[in-house]
């Protein structure tokens, strides 16, 4: 047979192949030695991406089931679920409920079975069953992604001042050396935690220094050391000018419990508190004496002036004026009670 | 054997020599230390040849032919695609008996089982990378194989069914990769082989289809028995499938012989079986010796690559309730999911597949030209060809690219940061993704700024750069998607976690305004990686972290 033109590729000579063979073999060990060196930080490197990744899946789930009432950055909302980005809740919520497992564990089995809510709990809220197991609609594993993505704000939290507010900057935001459109915004990392008022708090009262506050005064009772009040200082942060009323319905935590696009109907009331679609009809018949206006109006700085009957007192926070202006309130009132407001 | 008469003939050296002798012969089956001393000199063997000797005592040996035609040794004549198949497949059951240490088949462990093996096994990762490569390369390797079976001729008389078992081999490998693509319970792992199990399904009649549909999947939706189910095909079934007809195949291989070159022989000839003495090579020592160190380079090859390149994916955990946008297929099935875009799923994945395969098994039958010569076969080699390029396309056709496409501002963030795998913006990852606002209508980056991250944050601009490209292409491409504004806004949402927010706002074609937003996070531990590049070894000059 003809030779091909490559023949002289061929290796041909059997200690050549031999050799070749060795060094192959050279080869492989070198490169298994490699791997082997680096084992080590590798496994530990992959421990923390699977960790990453789980906060990652947990970010997303709370950024589209929790946050309605754990708020935006889990520093809850008034009234309705309280703050878990918070120093009290990682430092001593498990001693005060007497939980003798770890934090993670406390976390994990809340959001899997939830919490009952006693009908004039401080908490609009009742945390629902999320875990699959008890009827919700969450795997294990999201229930554990959830869990670390709640865990992974302990180091802020712990940095939080537990009374006086400090005014510290936000972390990274910039800082770039104006980034278009950035805005370093000046974040207060005061403690947020809204009273439990479900015991007494053991930790030592002079670490919590919470002023006593406008929210539920009729509940703080035995638990004088243990409320609060948002500090005034974080509206002094705010933007400056009114805030639209869409914003101020969610961002005062009235969405947490009265329904805007369900109307107030015999069968559908709303809870926890009324529904208020069509409460441009129904305001004006509620306190003789008083227009539509006034009474929507009142029953935002004074809630407990009139109760719609069948609804609890003192739920309804009572420091509306304080965290908005006047000029809010008006125009919150009046886009309330707007017949023609989009749905 | 009486030692004391042999020392008295011989003396006591010449004895304990015999006796190593003997062991050594015993060792070898048949070959003694002169005959070895001969061999590794080169020297051609006496007459009656002594070393056919271990073909007949030694199980691996005698299935084993004891010479070869001299043409047929020669690497480009089979590149060795048949050997490097089966030692794959040898390959593929060593690591994955490592990996079964470590796995469970259930839904409830599966995927938890994946992370620990990746991240509390040493060599574990190796093990699982190294499987995932010695797969794709199989089916590469087999498919090879077969087209170079095909260009040769050798599957004319009397090879036919050779060539047919060949076929059912190959059907096995795809479908022994298919089978383990489930098991780590990912989202890829997951849909693919719903989609494919759901092809099943197509099968006429339809009491017909649903069945087999129904045994595969376990129940109507794949669960912990389909998981189960895949598991045993994959680990058990197959494989012993495969075993079988590979013995099969190879006993034809070894009767009919290596089929030579065309040019070597005459016209409708077959004289592979009669090689005359002078073109002999002999099995002991020259072709071992070459088929052994071709595997010990193969093997040095598979391990750097495993090391340094290739990395096997993992997806996060399977959820029925969630299609990730562009499902694919595995690559080698990529022709099946194109032509299901253009066909339903009877014809296409039933019915054509089915014609295919019969076409390929039928091949001998339908090739009359008893000549395996290149230039008397232009008709079969120049089909064989076109088949390969409408493989290719139907393949192109199965990729995202191909007739899917999803609303253009779900695609441009698709792009950039998909739903399940690396893209752009995870590979560039949460240290190189500076905090602000870029809007793709207004300067990105001021100048300052883009001259800094040019030198120190390449990645960032090219990611800017790419975002507003491919909000031009669309808004170009698309006349539903008008005056596009882009915004991509990268915040801390908490420590060690961004929210990279993408905020699309456009103009359809009547003038309405449209709105996209989506938020991805993403942590500062979390390494994604593609499955072809150079492998992310950053961590290695990550500083300790304080416990």
């Amino acid at each position: 047979m003809r030779k091909p033109w490559y023949f002289w590729l061929y290796v041909r000579s059997p200690i050549t192949k031999i050799l070749l063979g060795m060094l192959a073999v050279l080869i492989s060990f070198a490169a298994l030695a490699a791997q082997g060196m680096f084992e080590n930080k590798r496994m530990e490197a992959q421990t923390d991406n699977w960790h990453g990744r789980s906060v990652e899946k947990g970010a997303e789930i709370f950024s589209s089931n929790c946050y309605t009432c754990h708020g935006v950055d889990g520093k809850g909302l008034p009234g309705v679920a309280p703050a878990l980005h918070s120093r009290y809740f990682f430092t001593q919520r498990m001693k005060d409920v007497g939980w003798a497992g770890s934090l993670h564990d406390y976390i994990a089995l809340t959001v899997a079975a939830g919490r009952p809510s006693k009908s004039k709990s401080q908490w609009s809220q009742v945390m629902p069953t999320w875990s699959s197991k008890y009827g919700g609609p969450m795997r294990d594993d999201q229930v554990e992604q959830v869990t670390q993505f709640v865990l992974n704000w302990q180091e802020d939290a712990l940095t939080q001042d537990w009374g006086t507010p400090a005014i510290t900057s936000t972390t990274g935001v910039s800082g770039t050396g104006g980034v278009t459109g950035t805005t370093v915004t000046p974040m207060v990392n005061l403690d947020p935690f809204q009273p439990f008022h479900d015991g007494p708090s053991k930790a030592p009262t002079n670490t919590i220094t919470y002023t006593v506050g406008t929210l539920g005064a009729a509940a703080v009772g035995t638990t004088a050391a243990l409320s609060a009040t948002l500090p005034q200082s974080a509206e002094a942060a705010a933007p400056a000018g009114p805030r639209p009323p869409q914003e101020l319905y969610t961002a005062m935590a009235c969405s947490g419990c009265h329904k805007i696009d369900q109307d107030q109907t015999p069968d559908n009331q709303g809870q926890p508190g009324p529904n208020q679609g069509n409460l441009h009809e129904t305001a004006a018949t509620r306190v003789s004496g008083e227009d539509a206006e006034t009474y929507v109006y009142n029953s935002i700085v004074n809630p407990s002036a009139f109760v719609v009957p069948g609804y609890p007192d003192g739920i309804m926070p009572k420091d509306f004026k304080t965290k908005m202006s006047e000029e809010e309130i008006r125009s919150l009132v009046k886009w309330i009670l707007d017949p023609n407001r989009p749905k | 054997m009486a030692v004391q008469p042999e020392v008295k003939n011989k003396t006591l050296l010449e004895t304990a020599l015999g006796l190593a002798d003997d062991t050594f012969t015993r060792i070898t089956a048949g070959i003694s230390a002169g005959e070895f001393r001969r061999m590794l000199r080169g020297e051609a063997p006496g007459k009656p040849n002594p070393r056919l000797k271990p073909h007949t005592e030694a199980f691996l040996l005698h299935i084993k032919p004891t010479y070869y035609h001299e043409s047929v040794t020669r690497f480009t004549h089979t590149f060795r695609l048949g050997l490097l198949s089966t030692y794959l497949f040898f390959v593929e059951t060593i690591t994955g008996l490592f990996l079964m240490i470590w796995y469970a088949p259930s839904p409830d462990r599966a995927y938890t089982d994946m992370t620990r093996l990746l991240s509390n096994v040493p060599f574990g990762q190796f093990m699982r990378d190294l499987h995932r490569l010695g797969a794709e390369m199989m089916i590469v390797v087999v498919v090879a194989h077969m087209v170079r079976t095909y260009l040769t001729g050798s599957y004319k008389p009397p090879r036919q069914f050779t060539w047919f078992t060949g076929v059912l081999l190959l059907v096995m490998t795809l479908f022994l990769s298919f089978s383990g693509y489930l098991l780590p319970w990912d989202q890829l792992a997951f849909w693919a082989v719903t989609i494919g199990t759901s092809m099943a399904d197509a099968v006429p009649p339809q009491i017909v289809g649903a069945t087999v549909n129904l045994l595969a999947r376990g129940a109507p939706d794949i669960s912990a028995n389909g998981l189960l189910r895949f598991y045993l095909l994959h680990v058990f079934f197959l494989p012993l499938l495969l075993i079988l007809f590979f013995f099969v195949h190879y006993y034809k291989v070894v009767h009919f012989g290596i089929s030579l070159p065309a040019q070597e022989e005459e016209v409708g000839q077959d004289t592979a079986s009669k090689v005359p003495a002078d073109r002999r090579v002999y099995y002991l020592p020259d072709v071992l010796l070459d088929e052994t160190m071709f595997l010990i380079g193969f093997t040095a090859l598979m391990i750097v690559l495993t090391v340094f390149f290739f990395q096997a994916p993992l997806e996060s955990i399977a959820n029925p309730q969630s299609t990730p946008l562009h499902t694919v297929a595995p690559w080698y099935f990529y022709w099946l999911q194109g032509l299901l875009k253009i066909a339903n799923k009877m014809v296409a994945g039933v019915i054509l597949p089915g014609v295919l395969l019969g076409l390929l098994a039928g091949i001998p039958y339908l090739d009359p030209n008893p000549s395996r010569r290149g230039k008397d076969r232009r008709v079969a080699i120049i089909s064989g060809i076109i088949a390969g390029v409408v493989m290719i396309i139907w393949s192109w056709m199965g990729t995202p690219y191909y007739a899917v496409r999803a609303a253009p501002a779900t695609e441009i963030v698709q792009e950039l940061i998909p739903e399940e795998g690396a893209g752009l913006v995870r590979e560039l990852g949460y240290a190189r993704l500076p905090n602000g606002i870029y809007d793709t209508t207004k300067e990105m980056l001021p100048e300052a700024t883009l001259a800094d991250y040019e030198k120190t944050n390449p990645g960032f601009v090219e990611l800017l750069h790419e975002f507003k490209s491919l909000t031009a292409e669309f808004d170009k491409e698309d006349k539903d998607f008008n005056e596009p504004q882009s915004i991509l806004t990268i915040s801390q949402e908490q420590p060690h976690l961004k929210r990279i927010q993408w905020t699309i706002t456009w103009k359809d074609a009547k003038g309405k305004d449209g709105k996209f937003t989506r938020s991805f996070f993403i942590h500062e531990d979390s390494m994604y990686w593609e499955q072809y590049g150079l492998r992310d070894f950053s961590y290695l000059s990550k500083p300790e972290k304080a416990k």
